[in-house]
């Protein structure tokens, strides 16, 4: 098993009241699942996607990760764990503008203390895989939508990660864009790369092995 | 990574272009002035520091306690002979005594050519004392031989154009051939030494009788005396040996004479002895300080507001595994892109306005001299420090951006922080503003008081002249004469010296109407004819002008003189008699002038008398009509040369001289003109940086007001209140401060103007002005937008 959400709850405070963002959450996901999590606007989507990515913490309950006890880790710790082990996609690709496409994938690494000889050969090879050699060179600006996808894809796979979490990916791209996208998660998929996304869309959920619906921070 | 670092830092540059021009303008405008003020202060603490034993160096100097202490870096003649052979304390006494403005006349194939040069006579351990070596780097110097000298390289060049001169002679004051002995290297800029001719001192008593003497009675200012002590002597105990000096030689004076010993090291840095004011030079220094701080404050506030639009960067960032520490790391090394780009910038500018400090304080400074690894390290310091004060903050909170809601880009202005630490480093931009403002317009206006106030004699359309030799009475009279008979001449005095710039108190030993015991005062000695009071337009309170007479029978005193004495009404004084140094002036009191400043305002009117002795006579000043003053002048020079041929005529203006009092105040106000300038300028600059920011922040929102009906006056106050209130926080907080401050500096003024709060009042709205020019145009152009344009951009 890759990772469980046993009772997660996590909520505001707002004068007075107390709103729940997530209400008794309890999920597992196995190594190598593609989940689609779905739901209406401020249902807790993105939430439950930065709590699974610890970008975002809780309030109560139970979160396993690989066998460690994500609520119990020291920050700095759990910030070690999902640099080690989870890639991020964004809805608006997140790229950093100031960087070539090279060296935005190579970006990661530099955090990570690749050597410069290791960095070349992990980048050249992932501009390889996504067929995107010719662009390296090439500011986001310079991307088409699609494209910047792309990098940010490869950008979120280059150090290997276990678990890749995509917040609507497709979201700002067009239909043949989004399906290209898709496709390529799919692939990822077959390949062993554990993925939750995060959708509104029916058809994008249906490339995932796994629903989840979420309404107002209940999973129904 | 560092690479990394740094290709990233010239993107991010490059794409804010307008934030990376103002935050290197200001840094540079720092760095420049740091790089000038660190050229000033090593020229100071430079001096004197070549010589073989320095700490064994010292100067002989002089305590005068009457009513008051003088300090004189001077002491009577005959000590040096005594504390050469009575005691024990020294390897080396060597005195010097300067003769200013003599004449000197050389001969190159027929060509005569005339110098008005200073001139040492100079005892011959002098240049074993000190390291001044000749063109062949030894010291092997004799001057004791009559009529010999040695010249410095420079002034050989200037007398004969060329450094071949040892043989060769000057003749000195139209009187003695003297023969060149050798030629000195050029004196360096930072020495206490400014003479270029150095003749043997036994010539002296041709041109200098006192100071050549062996005597107790007094002092000139032209004297001093150097030793060169033994090792490991204790300099109190040589200075309570030589309290018996005075016992033994001037038992009876009123001044009673205490003799130190002042470190070489202390000369250039002491103001009692004619240093300079060691406070000027950690004013300097501060505020140096002070610039590079306001435009590292400009960068704080600039970054921090920027941090807003570069949290996303730093959200991705943060996922993609980057800690606290990398990002911090990555931020100081954008400061350091900045500051170095600054640094360069910096030693351009002060490489440009060098020259201008240069003349300010009319000194020789180079932008090589900066080639030293003392100047590299100091750069180094500066940058890191630099770098890193203005870097840091700004860097730790950015690195605290909570990236979840910077990728979401809900994160709001407040959260990326900030608000308050920038807030606080604005006004404190604006109190020093405010301050160097508030002190530029005391500064002026005491030079203003000082210059233009009532001075008790009449200073404008006065020309003074030199008397180089003595004539007799009969010669005196025909010149009068002649110049008397140039129109627009209108009054002419002989005199020693004139009201004001002049320091000649040596008065001593006064009686007055034959009282048992001596005065306690010294007074100032105004020799002039009759015409003295007449020409000045020095005012008679009582009794009448002195008449004409070969001898002084009759002098006119001030007010200040019959308020030491203990007498209330001035026709008391009249009539009674008054005794001058021992009886060597006996007169009675014929008149009582009003209180005159003859020296600066920095010091109070000392008492005084007027009377005439041709013998003394130095100078005289012509009142002139101001009409055709070119013409009046060449006709003056004219008459002054037949009388004086033989010598270099010379002229200056009564008012200028006194304006030469205030030549240190002169320099403060220029200073502080500058500083503030510079303090404004990039104060604004990072004004403007600010106002781009919070337009651009508040577009949507200016746009839904102006949709709501308002103004575009409404949203220009909207943006300058804020300004404003921050600004009159500063206000508050600088005008204690600099009030305080320059009250203290104003205690060095006997007479001084006053401090107004309206003086502060004036600084805080100039720079409300200021602030409103430099933030109106960004806001104006935003307020005039259409609503419609900054909605949709949203």
């Amino acid at each position: 098993m890759l990772l469980q959400l046993h009772n997660v709850f996590k909520w505001v405070n707002s004068g007075g009241q107390r709103i729940f963002l997530l209400k008794d959450i309890n999920l597992q996901v196995q190594q190598g699942e593609f989940i689609s999590i779905m739901g209406p606007s401020g249902s807790g989507k993105s939430t439950l996607l930065n709590v699974i990515g610890m970008l975002d913490g809780f309030d109560e309950g139970e979160y396993q990760f690989l066998d460690e006890s994500v609520h119990n880790l020291k920050e700095k710790h759990r910030a070690n764990l999902y640099k080690e082990y989870i890639g991020f996609v964004f809805q608006s690709y997140h790229l950093l503008d100031e960087l070539t496409v090279k060296e935005n994938l190579e970006m990661p690494l530099l955090y990570k203390k690749f050597k410069g000889s290791e960095r070349k050969a992990m980048v050249a090879d992932m501009l390889d895989r996504f067929n995107i050699v010719g662009k390296k060179d090439l500011f986001p600006a310079q991307l088409s939508g699609g494209q910047q996808q792309l990098v940010g894809i490869a950008r979120a796979l280059i150090s290997n990660p276990k678990l890749i979490l995509a917040d609507e990916p497709t979201g700002n791209l067009n239909s043949k864009q989004g399906e290209e996208i898709m496709g390529l998660f799919k692939q990822l998929n077959e390949e062993g790369v554990t993925i939750i996304q995060v959708t509104h869309s029916e058809k994008n959920a249906d490339y995932g092995s796994r629903i989840i619906n979420l309404l107002d921070g209940r999973m129904i | 990574m560092f690479r990394n670092y740094i290709r990233i830092a010239w993107r991010n540059l490059l794409k804010r272009k307008v934030f990376t021009a103002i935050n290197i303008l200001g840094l540079a405008i720092g760095f420049g002035s740091s790089i000038l003020i660190y050229l000033f202060l090593s020229y100071h603490l430079s001096f004197d520091q070549f010589h073989n034993n320095p700490d064994r160096i010292y100067r002989m100097v002089t305590e005068e306690h009457r009513d008051l202490i003088d300090y004189e870096a001077s002491v009577p003649p005959a000590f040096s002979k005594a504390f050469r052979e009575n005691y024990e304390y020294a390897e080396k006494v060597a005195k010097v005594v300067v003769q200013y403005g003599s004449i000197i006349d050389t001969e190159t194939n027929g060509d005569i050519r005339k110098f008005k040069e200073d001139v040492a006579f100079i005892e011959e351990d002098f240049f074993k004392i000190f390291n001044f070596p000749l063109l062949d780097g030894s010291n092997n110097i004799s001057l004791s031989e009559p009529n010999t000298a040695v010249i410095t390289e420079e002034f050989a060049e200037k007398m004969f154009g060329s450094t071949l001169v040892v043989g060769k002679t000057f003749v000195l004051e139209n009187d003695k051939a003297i023969k060149i002995t050798g030629v000195l290297q050029n004196l360096p800029s930072t020495t206490f030494l400014k003479e270029q001719i150095f003749v043997s001192f036994v010539n002296l008593e041709d041109f200098f009788e006192f100071a050549a003497s062996e005597s107790w009675g007094g002092i000139t200012s032209n004297l001093q005396c150097y030793s060169l002590l033994k090792p490991n002597q204790n300099v109190e105990s040589i200075e309570d040996a030589l309290l018996a000096l005075p016992k033994e030689h001037r038992p009876d004076s009123k001044n009673k004479h205490v003799y130190k010993l002042q470190p070489l090291s202390d000369m250039h840095f002491n103001p009692l002895y004619g240093g300079i004011d060691p406070v000027l030079l950690w004013v300097f220094g501060i505020i140096g300080a002070f610039l590079l701080a306001i435009a590292c404050i400009n960068f704080i506030n600039i970054s921090t507001a920027q941090a807003f639009y570069r949290s996303k960067e730093i959200g991705v960032r943060k996922v993609l595994g980057s800690f606290k520490a990398h990002l911090f790391w990555q931020f100081l090394s954008e400061t350091f892109v900045i500051s170095l780009f600054a640094v360069m910038l910096g030693i351009l500018f002060a490489a440009l306005f060098l020259p201008s400090l240069n003349n300010l304080f009319e000194l020789e400074l180079s932008i090589q001299s900066l080639l030293t690894i003392e100047f590299f390290g100091f750069l180094l310091l500066v940058l890191a420090s630099v770098a890193f004060l203005s870097g840091s903050y700004p860097g730790i909170l950015m690195s605290r951006i909570v990236p979840v809601l910077a990728l979401k880009g809900k994160l709001s202005h407040s959260d990326t922080g900030g608000n308050t630490t920038r807030k606080v480093l604005v006004v404190a931009q604006f109190a020093i503003s405010i301050a160097l403002i508030a002190a530029t317009l005391i500064i002026s206006r005491q030079i203003e008081y000082a210059t233009n106030s009532d001075l008790g004699f009449d200073k404008e359309s006065i020309v003074m002249v030199e008397v180089p030799v003595d004539l007799e009475p009969i010669q005196y009279e025909a010149l009068k004469d002649r110049l008397q008979r140039i129109p627009n001449v209108e009054n002419i005095t002989f005199c020693l010296s004139s009201p004001g710039g002049s320091e000649n108190n040596w008065g001593t030993s006064i009686k007055y109407n034959n009282r048992p015991e001596n005065e306690e005062f010294s007074i100032q000695a105004k020799i002039g004819d009759e015409h003295f009071i007449e020409t000045f337009d020095l005012t008679l309170v009582a009794g009448r002008n002195f008449f004409k007479s070969d001898s002084i029978t009759e002098v006119v005193v001030n007010e200040k003189f019959g308020e030491k004495v203990g007498v209330t009404s001035p026709d008391e004084l009249l009539g009674k008699t008054i005794e001058v140094n021992g009886a060597s002036i006996k007169a009675t009191i014929v008149g009582v002038v009003g209180d005159f400043h003859d020296v600066s305002f920095a010091e109070e009117i000392q008492p005084a008398f007027i009377a005439g002795n041709p013998n003394w006579y130095g100078e005289i000043g012509l009142k002139i009509n101001r009409v055709n003053t070119k013409e009046t002048l060449e006709k003056i020079e004219q008459h002054w040369s037949e009388a004086f041929s033989g010598y270099i005529f010379d002229y200056r203006f009564l008012d200028e001289r006194v304006a030469d009092e205030y030549e240190a105040e002169q320099r403060y106000l220029s200073l502080s003109k500058v500083f503030s300038a510079l303090a404004i300028l990039i104060g604004c600059l990072g004004l403007y940086g600010l106002i781009l920011f919070f337009v651009g922040l508040r577009t949507k929102e200016i746009g839904i007001r102006k949709v709501l009906g308002s103004n575009v006056a409404n949203i220009l106050a909207l943006f300058t209140m804020d300004f404003f209130k921050l600004i009159l926080i500063a206000g508050i907080l600088a005008t204690p401060i600099a009030w305080y401050l320059m009250e203290q500096w104003l205690q060095g003024y006997a007479y001084r103007t006053e401090i107004h709060w309206w003086i502060f009042a004036l600084a805080i709205v100039s720079i409300m002005v200021i602030t409103l020019i430099t933030i109106s145009y960004q806001t104006l152009k935003v307020a005039v937008t259409s609503p419609v344009k900054s909605l949709r951009t949203e």
